[in-house]
């Protein structure tokens, strides 16, 4: 929270990523009494990124649960406690470690309601820091949401401004159905995006994405930090007289392919980018989708661009050589439009 | 089989000697023994609707482990939660039976639900959406497992948390065979269970086998008992024929649980009475120390002709003077093969109770097919 010492008090309060979150949640929590929280050091210590900074003290720790290291555990209680009335938010202290919970997640929580027939509703929120760059190496580096937008029944999330992370994290809460919600780590203290995150109505529906750039030459549609690569990427491509449409998805899972359609529909072109390894990779899917219903827009073949199909490795050159880089967008983008 | 208490947080060696079942009445030991006879009469039934080819699925019997069933649901509040698993059949529809096992007004779940589940129809509280014993019910307090063995272990402390969180003193019973303690939630769960001291009684069903694996290359302590030292939780060990002293260390545990003092593990032991499941019970020989069917089934009897729960429990209703040695002797269900049973081996109240069930099956339709994309969301697929 740094601009709490504004000069101008009337001047409006910019704040990061990791405030927006926080922001969410303490509302939340304020809003719907059956909510918990449940997590590794989340409450003691309020997290080892701090997004639940202050959380225990307000809402003591019967709620605000500081939990042992045991993934499956967390998410496997977050279930029984949902079954039993609960709204639950799980802290997984770096989004990779939840491959720990991962089948309480596919085949417990994930399962739940179609299990009952609808009898009983999961709202339960998985968050976590997520994602590259940043020189966490294999294990605190990963985007790994193929694994659960392959395993029916989670929603997922992923956004990359402060009032996205706050008006999603609201709606995610407020979801009766499973969310994984992926934060970009990178983003949480980011001076550069810093913005208004809106007050206590500031919800925002998931399943609904926002063109973070227009353009009429090239469709690229990602998410997380990559919004911010490509639109790098499409600076540079616009001195070169090509207009490039950046769509961040925000949700992936429900997607908005209404959006990407009337996109595609008027640039005929279409790119898909992330951070995750290629096979069977979300942008593979989205390719995949465009393919199937906008063919007879396409003026290029729809293609996508990834992580290699490595792990992220630690030393900096090598992170960044499998990677996607702004020149890697920029690349493509020219190949493309010129096809 | 000597119980042992391991754990210095229980058994308070007052001298006290009266136990749970001390308490029950001439009513109350009646009851138990028919609800033995439900328990082995549906699973019987169930192996030979099976064997006739009217089911689908694989049925994991329960006989000779209905001690274990029925003595540790008789003692609670129907409030409280239970998580059965594949062994455990009889458990969904015996729940809340002490109210009157045979009332319209019960509380549980009724056996043409189960019933239903079974034969894959509509009528399912699930609408046969998985198989068997992957049901459950908010309303009745059974937790719907899944597959992986020990999971729903940590769901359980989740539903006491909240119960607690809510006012309530709800304590969860779940049922584990013993080969699933080694998965790692099993630890996991009930670490957090203990931590928090949430009423969650882990029942171990030690039938001796996980499937084609003995105990010895299981685990390497003797009685699971002495695992719960390790969470600084107390553990107790049951003689799974006698459903009394299941029905006393289940309710010692439970009591315990529902006191605030947390979690405990009650290890009953037992022995499978056939294959792991139906499909490999031509291969159960393998499971006995000699290779003949006949022999090795008679000697698993002989292990317990007097030890087939149903014997255990009449032998105590006589000796409190609650059965007469002639009434004893009407039913002879005990020590047979599921097979060489016939419905004179058990009370007719029981069979038509069963039979009930299963004609509302039988006649119930199957759920319409595009009911299998549906529920995957609340809203519908996004
Ligand atoms: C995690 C997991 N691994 C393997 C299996 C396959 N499986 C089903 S039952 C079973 C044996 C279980 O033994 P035990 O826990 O002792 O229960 P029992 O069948 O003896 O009652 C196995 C290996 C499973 N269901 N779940
Ligand atoms: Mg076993």
């Amino acid at each position: 929270m740094s601009n709490t010492l504004t000069a101008d008090p009337s001047a409006p309060i910019k704040k990061n990523y990791l405030t927006g979150l926080k922001e969410a949640i303490f509302e939340e929590m304020e809003a719907n009494p059956n909510m918990v929280c449940m997590g590794e050091d989340i409450g003691i210590l309020g997290g080892a990124f701090g997004v639940t900074e202050g959380l225990q003290e307000k809402y003591g720790s019967q709620r605000v649960i500081d939990m042992p290291i045991s993934e499956a555990c967390i998410i496997g209680a977050a279930v029984g406690m949902a079954l039993n009335g609960k709204t639950v938010l799980c802290e997984m202290q770096f989004i990779d470690f939840i491959s720990c919970g991962f089948d309480q997640i596919v085949n417990m929580m994930a399962t739940y309601h179609y299990r009952t027939a609808g009898e009983v509703s999961m709202p339960i929120v998985i968050r976590g820091p997520a994602g590259a760059y940043s020189g966490g190496a294999l294990y605190h580096s990963q985007m790994n949401e193929s694994w659960f937008l392959n395993s029916p029944g989670i929603k997922v999330v992923c956004p990359c401004t402060p009032s996205d992370a706050k008006g999603l994290m609201r709606a995610a809460l407020r979801d009766p159905d499973p969310v994984l919600f992926y934060e970009i780590k990178n983003l949480y203290r980011l001076g550069k995006i810093e913005e208004e995150v809106g007050g206590a109505d500031a919800i925002i529906p998931l399943g609904k994405a926002r063109i973070a750039r227009k353009g009429h030459d090239l469709t690229i549609a990602t998410y997380g930090q990559n919004v911010y690569h490509c639109l790098d990427a499409a600076g540079v491509l616009s001195t070169e007289g090509i207009e490039v449409e950046v769509i961040d998805l925000r949700s992936l899972k429900p997607l908005d392919m209404a959006t990407i359609q009337a996109s595609v529909a008027k640039t005929n072109r279409f790119l898909a980018v992330n951070e995750a390894p290629m096979t069977c990779g979300f942008a593979g899917e989205l390719v995949a989708r465009v393919t199937d219903t906008c063919f007879e827009h396409l003026d290029a073949p729809p293609a996508r661009l990834t992580r290699m199909d490595t792990p992220v490795p630690w030393a900096k050159a090598l992170e960044l050589h499998v990677l996607p880089s702004i020149e890697d967008i920029v690349r493509e983008a020219r190949r493309l439009v010129k096809y | 089989m000597a119980s042992t208490v391991s754990s210095p947080k229980r058994g308070t060696d007052t001298g006290a000697t009266q136990r749970p079942q001390d308490l029950l009445t001439k009513e109350d030991h009646l009851a138990v023994l028919q609800q033995l006879y439900l328990a082995r009469y549906f699973d019987v039934r169930l192996i030979k609707e099976k064997r006739r080819g009217r089911l689908t699925g694989t049925l994991y019997s329960s006989h000779n482990q209905e001690a274990i069933l029925v003595g540790s649901l008789y003692g609670l509040k129907s409030t409280d939660w239970i998580s059965p698993i594949h062994r455990d059949m009889p458990a969904f529809f015996m729940k809340d039976m002490r109210e009157g096992w045979d009332r319209p007004s019960r509380k549980g779940m009724s056996i043409e639900d189960l019933c239903g589940q079974v034969w894959c129809k509509a009528t399912s509280p699930g609408r046969a959406r998985d198989n068997w014993s992957h049901i459950g019910s908010r309303e009745h307090h059974i937790i719907h497992s899944t597959s992986m063995l020990a999971g729903t272990i940590p769901v359980a402390a989740g539903v006491v948390y909240a119960d607690r969180l809510n006012g309530g003193d709800a304590v969860v019973l779940t049922y584990n065979g013993e080969g699933s303690t080694a998965q790692g939630v099993f630890h996991e769960a009930i670490n957090f269970a203990a931590v928090h001291k949430l009423p969650v009684v882990t029942i171990i069903e030690n039938n001796f086998w996980a499937y084609g694996t003995p105990n010895h290359l299981e685990y390497s302590q003797e009685d699971f008992a002495r695992r719960a030292d390790g969470y600084g939780i107390p553990g107790t060990v049951a003689d799974g024929q006698d459903v009394f002293d299941v029905y006393d260390k289940v309710m010692e545990a439970v009591e315990y649980a529902r006191s605030g003092k947390g979690p405990s593990i009650v290890e009953c032991k037992t022995y499978r009475a056939y294959g792991h499941g139906d499909h490999d019970d031509d291969r159960a020989a393998r499971y006995r120390p000699t290779v003949d069917e006949s022999v090795t089934y008679r000697q698993m009897l002989e292990m317990g002709r007097q030890r087939d729960p149903i014997s255990v429990a009449k032998k105590r209703l006589v000796e409190l003077g609650y059965l007469t040695a002639e009434d004893a002797t009407r039913y002879a269900a005990e020590g047979k093969h599921a097979t060489q049973t016939t419905d004179e081996d058990f009370p007719p109240e029981v069979v038509d109770y069963i039979k009930r069930g299963v004609d509302a099956a039988t006649q119930a339709a199957t759920p319409p097919a595009e009911e299998g994309a549906m529920w995957v969301f609340r809203e519908g697929q996004p």
